[in-house]
C-alpha cells in the first residue's frame, strides 16, 4: 500500500480509536488529577469547552488510551501481537503511577492492537500507525486547543459524558 | 550493501503476528495458552475471594476485581514470557497456569502495597 494514503487512514483509525475509549471511559465528565483541572480551566477561559479541556488536561497527565494507541503500535511493531499486550500491560502500571484507575489506557491499547493486527493484511504496517497515532494526537494538542476542545466537547454530549 | 534497519523493521512488520520475537510454538498454542492463563487467573482471584466487578462507579474505581488487573498482569508478564520464547513445558500451557495463579496472589495480597491509592481521591495531591 502507498505510504502517505496508508498514514492518512491510519491516523484517521488510531484517532476514532482513541477519542472514543477516552470519551467512552470518561475523561470529559471530570479531572483525575489537580493539574489536568487546571489545564481544562484555562482552555475554557479562553473560549473553550470544559469538557474538552479536561479530556486534554487528563491527556496530559496520565497515559491514556492515547499514549495507550502509540506504545500499542510500537510494541507490535517490535513483537507482534504480545508486544501489544506487553504494551498494554506498562500503561496500566503507569496509568496506577499516574493516580489513575487505567481502564481507558488499557482498553485503549487492546483495541489499537486488534485494529492493527486485522489492518495489517489489507497491507498496513505497524510504522503507519505509529506516525498516524503522533498526527492525531497533534490534532488534539498541538494545532488549536480552544477548536479541538468544542469538538470534543460535542463529542462527550453524544457520549453522555459532558461535564 | 546491508541495509539493516531497514531490513528488520520490514521483516518485523509484513503483517505477521510475532513481529521479531522468537516464538518457537504454533499461533493455535499461543492463542490457547493465552485463553488459560486469563482464565485461570480470574477463576483463582474469585477462590481467593477477590470481588468479581470493581465497586461503583465502574468507571472511577480504583479497587481491585477479577475482571480487571488480574488477567491484564497475567496475559502481560506471560506474553514477557513468550517473547522471549520461554514456554516451558506442554506448549506454554503449565506456564500459563503458574502466572495466572501468581499473578491472582499478586492482585490479593501485594497490589495495595506496590500500587498505593492516591491519598485524596478525585483531587489527586495538593500543589
Amino acid at each position: 500500500m502507498n505510504e502517505v494514503i496508508g498514514i492518512i487512514i491510519a491516523a484517521i483509525l488510531c484517532w476514532l480509536n482513541f477519542v472514543i475509549v477516552d470519551t467512552y471511559f470518561g475523561l470529559p465528565e471530570q479531572p483525575g488529577v489537580k493539574g489536568a483541572r487546571i489545564i481544562g480551566e484555562n482552555v475554557e477561559k479562553r473560549g473553550g469547552d470544559i469538557a474538552g479541556g479536561f479530556f486534554q488536561g487528563n491527556i496530559v497527565c496520565s497515559p491514556d488510551a492515547s499514549a495507550g494507541t502509540l506504545i500499542a503500535s510500537i510494541g507490535y511493531l517490535l513483537l507482534g501481537i504480545p508486544g501489544g499486550i506487553i504494551a498494554a500491560f506498562f500503561v496500566f502500571i503507569g496509568n496506577r503511577l499516574c493516580a489513575d484507575p487505567g481502564y481507558a489506557g488499557t482498553v485503549g491499547s487492546l483495541t489499537a492492537t486488534i485494529i492493527i493486527f486485522i489492518c495489517s493484511f489489507a497491507g498496513f504496517t505497524p510504522e503507519m500507525f505509529i506516525v498516524g497515532m503522533v498526527i492525531a494526537i497533534l490534532t488534539i494538542q498541538g494545532i488549536d486547543h480552544k477548536r479541538a476542545s468544542i469538538l470534543l466537547g460535542k463529542i462527550a454530549e453524544k457520549f453522555n459524558r459532558h461535564a | 550493501m546491508f541495509d539493516l534497519m531497514y531490513n528488520t523493521i520490514f521483516f518485523a512488520s509484513y503483517g505477521n503476528v510475532y513481529g521479531l520475537s522468537n516464538i518457537a510454538i504454533s499461533s493455535f498454542d499461543v492463542l490457547l495458552a493465552y485463553i488459560v492463563t486469563i482464565f485461570v487467573s480470574i477463576i483463582f482471584s474469585l477462590i481467593l475471594r477477590i470481588p468479581l466487578l470493581p465497586s461503583k462507579p465502574y468507571r472511577y474505581s480504583f479497587d481491585v476485581s477479577a475482571i480487571y488487573p488480574t488477567p491484564i498482569i497475567a496475559a502481560g508478564v506471560f506474553s514477557i514470557f513468550l517473547v522471549l520464547n520461554y514456554t516451558f513445558m506442554y506448549n506454554g500451557i503449565v506456564l500459563a497456569i503458574i502466572i495466572g495463579i501468581l499473578s491472582a496472589l499478586f492482585v490479593k495480597y501485594l497490589f495495595d502495597f506496590v500500587f498505593p491509592k492516591p491519598l485524596d481521591g478525585d483531587e489527586g495531591e495538593d500543589i
